[in-house]
């Protein structure tokens, strides 16, 4: 089911100042219910423009976002109700922290959706349970906690909308391994709780190639390629001329490849190339 | 050993309210002069406040830091000792203090009371050596995150310190940009001889540094070259370490019963590695 | 957008105006703006205008910069016009109530219009090709006569702060964007309500800008630190201010132009 719709998006940023912009032109993509899709492009290839589009922050200069087939710009008074169906988390979310309590912070979203009463506690209670915040924790200053749960905080606020689509711009940058690990853990089990399609901006192709099942290739504003991640990754040579690379794993197998192993092109994660070697030993040994 | 900065059992305390708590703990560390030395550690880990105690920003509570013999406790010498170890920090931005880049670049040698014709000497020289010479009169503002940081890096230079401490500089940089930063710090050392103490928790920025320390609560772990620490994989990702994919691959497949050797760290040195077990037993 | 304020937005280039000394150019805009408010008749004025388009030329920076800043000031214009239409003498051309415009009146008002409009183009002029780096040093030295009446440290840290708050400008802007979206992007409704609704939605985006600003005071003292600052005590300047030969050139037009305006004031 096509949950969100992009169609022929194009934005130039007004003003005609001689200053940077990160322009978008002509992108069409649509994303389907549970989806995990990854965005991937060097800085400045518009990803962050395209993402503002998603939940209505920016208006296309030309074509149109659908999310569950209507067009969210119909009517413009309304274009609010659309971020509680679409989430968008920035980079560096804890920046945006602002209350007095974990509790009034998470409840911000929902509180500003219309929510009241018993309906908005169940809200922050059921999302700090699937994101593992402890209940001694609410009535902390989101300012007294570390860095990682600062960010778990942060991100919860967004998934207390219940967006069916969540946006999130680099979500583990400046985490060390174990505040990467636990943010992309909520991230997994908030998709599984709600169904929810999520869509990541990503430089690390190590962790695209173990997450998404699709990858969208922006490059000078243009939407370069979208399709399955393994289609994507077997265009090593164009990614890298557009300043992208495959994961490291993959470079390493065509090193194997040119040395005359017979490797299939299409290992991407650490895990397949064990399977592969593995497998190419055993024939070895039965031959 | 010819040491820039000796760090003699050092104890840095925090004190927070009533609690006191120790980041770095009884630690001692040479830094021999011109060595390209990286400290990797996870965030808490206490490299960051050794980091700031190299340079007497942070003052030891106990135990002494000396920069080529001068105590940094010492407070009549403390610019002198600013001006052989200079330090860049996590976010370009907030080191930035004016609005062109060469005016940038000279706010530390006009604070050293120089002439003005020596520092314009020193800013163009620094600039040069960290590829930025032809933004010397941008805007910062403008600039990408890895320029900034090479500015910042400048400003520094600019000072003729004999040794650079880096904090992080690549945290909040994109792939491209650390790349810039990772290969300016390596000219800047094999060129002009700098002493580069690089603090950081990306593993494969220490690819090609003389030394690894391997910090964890307050305490070195391991001090070895790049190949020895980085075969140890199941330690680093015990406290918390990023591991490049290079040493993932060739630690999964040892112990999936592949003669390999973890040492090898480059995409071509683990591809032979991996080309000499698979012909190992044909 | 709040990125299109170009306060403090210099526009790189190197005309001539822009190698002019900014001690100088500062004087100068303060003199020429006196001589310009002086200008009395049509001749006169004409000469002012004349100057000023060619200052603009000079400059190199887009006549689109000067406009812009131009347009902010729009509603300011109109007011003095209009206010000017109904204080003059002269043949009476339309009158209502107890109003009435007349040929003095609409000359006063395109005057007193058009010398606004030379001033704005005329700071621009400064602002677009200064440095505010060097705007802040023209300043500091214009000042430092002060520094004979025990004054010297509070000029130095003047100039410092300057220097901090132009350089952090642009920075706090782009973050005040960034957390008005990330606000936005939770639902909060920053347009519409009534006034205390309004100044009440603009909390959850100060606190967040506040914060951020102490973390960046804290690390930008400490990096000062680094760079040997110790409050300007035996500071010196790379750039030093020499008054050059077309100094004197730009100095000696401009006089001319002064002189010009008085000279045909009083002959016409």
């Amino acid at each position: 089911m096509t949950v969100l719709e992009v169609k022929n998006l194009t934005h130039t940023y007004s003003g005609n100042t001689p200053f940077i912009n990160d322009a978008v032109s002509r992108v069409s993509f649509s994303a389907q219910k549970g989806e995990i899709i990854g965005i991937i492009g060097h800085t400045g290839s518009g990803k962050s423009t395209l993402v503002q589009h998603l939940n209505g922050l920016l208006k296309p200069t030309e074509g149109e976002v659908f999310v569950d087939g209507e067009n969210i710009w119909d009517n413009p008074k309304e274009i609010r109700k659309i971020r509680s169906k679409v989430g968008l988390v920035f980079q560096y979310p804890e920046y945006q922290l602002f209350e007095e309590t974990v509790y009034a912070d998470i409840a911000f979203g929902p509180k500003n959706m219309g929510i009241a009463g018993d309906e908005l506690k169940k809200r922050v209670l059921d999302t700090c349970r699937l994101i593992g915040v402890k209940d001694e924790y609410l009535e902390k200053s989101p300012f007294d906690l570390s860095g990682g749960e600062k960010r778990r905080v942060a991100i919860a606020g967004v998934m207390a909308m219940k967006p069916e689509v969540i946006v999130f711009d680099e979500p583990t940058a400046g985490l060390d391994p174990a505040g990467r690990e636990s943010v992309m853990k909520i991230i997994h089990d908030y998709r599984q709780a709600v169904g929810a399609t999520v869509i990541i901006i990503s430089h690390s192709m190590e962790d695209m190639a173990l997450l998404a099942d699709k990858l969208l290739v922006m490059n000078k504003g243009s939407l370069e390629m979208f399709d399955t991640a393994e289609n994507v990754f077997l265009k090593g040579d164009r990614l890298r001329e557009i300043g992208l690379n495959v994961p490291i794993v993959t470079r390493v197998f065509y090193e194997l490849k040119a040395a005359g192993i017979p490797v299939p092109d299409n290992v991407f994660t650490v895990k397949r190339a064990v399977e592969v070697l593995k497998g190419i030993k055993a024939g070895e040994r039965g031959a | 050993m010819d040491s820039i900065i000796s760090v003699r059992n050092v104890t840095y305390e925090y004190r927070e309210e009533e609690t006191v708590y120790a980041a770095v703990k009884d630690l001692s560390l040479e830094i021999e002069r011109g060595s390209f030395t990286v400290i990797l550690g996870h965030n808490g880990s206490g490299k960051s406040t050794l980091a700031k105690m190299l340079n007497g920003l942070n003052k030891p509570t106990s135990g002494d830091v000396l920069v080529d013999g001068i105590n940094t406790k010492d407070e009549s010498t403390e610019i002198e000792v600013k001006r052989k170890v200079g330090m860049v920090f996590q976010n370009p931005d907030n080191q930035i203090i004016a609005s062109i880049v060469e005016e940038d670049v000279a706010f530390g040698p006009e604070n050293l009371g120089l002439e003005p014709s020596e520092i314009r000497r020193r800013v163009d020289n620094a600039l040069k050596a960290v590829d930025m010479y032809d933004f010397r009169e941008s805007t910062p503002h403008r600039l990408s995150g890895g320029q900034k940081q090479r500015i910042a890096i400048a400003g520094i230079m600019a000072m003729e310190p004999e040794c650079l401490v880096l904090d992080e500089p690549t945290a909040m940089l994109d792939p491209k940009g650390r790349a810039e930063i990772i290969s300016t710090l390596h000219r800047l050392n094999s060129d002009k001889g700098i002493t580069i103490v690089l603090i950081t928790h990306y593993m494969e920025e220490a690819e090609n540094a003389d030394r690894v320390i391997v910090m964890n609560d307050g305490k070195i772990i391991a001090d070895n070259v790049p190949k020895v620490i980085f075969s140890d994989v199941k330690t680093l990702k015990s406290v918390g370490l990023d591991v490049p994919q290079t040493a993932e691959l060739l630690y999964s497949l040892k112990e999936n019963g592949f003669p390999v050797d973890t040492h090898a760290l480059s995409v071509k040195e683990a591809a032979a590695e991996i080309i000499k077990a698979m012909r190992s037993e044909e | 957008m709040l990125k299109d304020i170009t306060f403090g937005q210099y526009y790189e280039s190197r005309s001539l105006i822009h190698r002019t000394d900014p001690r100088l150019k500062t004087v100068l805009l303060i003199a020429l703006i006196v001589f310009i408010f002086l200008a009395k008749n049509a001749l006169s004025m004409g000469l002012s205008v004349l100057f000023v388009l060619s200052v603009m030329a000079v400059s190199k920076v887009p006549v689109k910069l000067y406009l812009k800043n131009m347009k902010a000031i729009l509603p300011v214009l109109i007011f003095t016009g209009i206010i000017n239409l109904f204080y003059g003498e002269g043949e009476t051309l339309v009158s209502f109530w107890k109003l009435e415009i007349t040929t003095g009146g609409i000359y006063r008002a395109v005057f007193m219009m058009v010398r606004i409009t030379l001033l704005i183009f005329l700071s621009s002029a400064l602002t677009y090709t200064t440095t505010p780096n060097d705007l802040t040093d023209a300043i500091e030295s214009l000042l430092s006569p002060l520094r004979f009446v025990g004054l010297k440290s509070a000029v130095h840290t003047l100039a410092m702060m300057m220097t901090i708050a132009l350089r952090f400008i642009p920075t706090l802007i782009e973050e005040a964007e960034k957390i008005m979206n990330a606000q936005k992007a939770r639902g909060a409704d920053l347009e519409n309500g009534k006034l205390t609704e309004r100044v009440k939605a603009l909390i959850p985006i100060l606190i967040p800008l506040l914060i951020s600003s102490v973390r960046r005071a804290y690390e930008l003292a400490e990096a000062m630190e680094c760079r040997c600052y110790n409050g300007g005590e035996g500071r010196t300047r790379m750039k030093q201010m020499h008054i050059k030969p077309r100094d004197f050139a730009v100095l000696a037009v401009c006089a001319v132009v002064c002189g010009g305006i008085i000279t045909l004031n009083i002959m016409f």
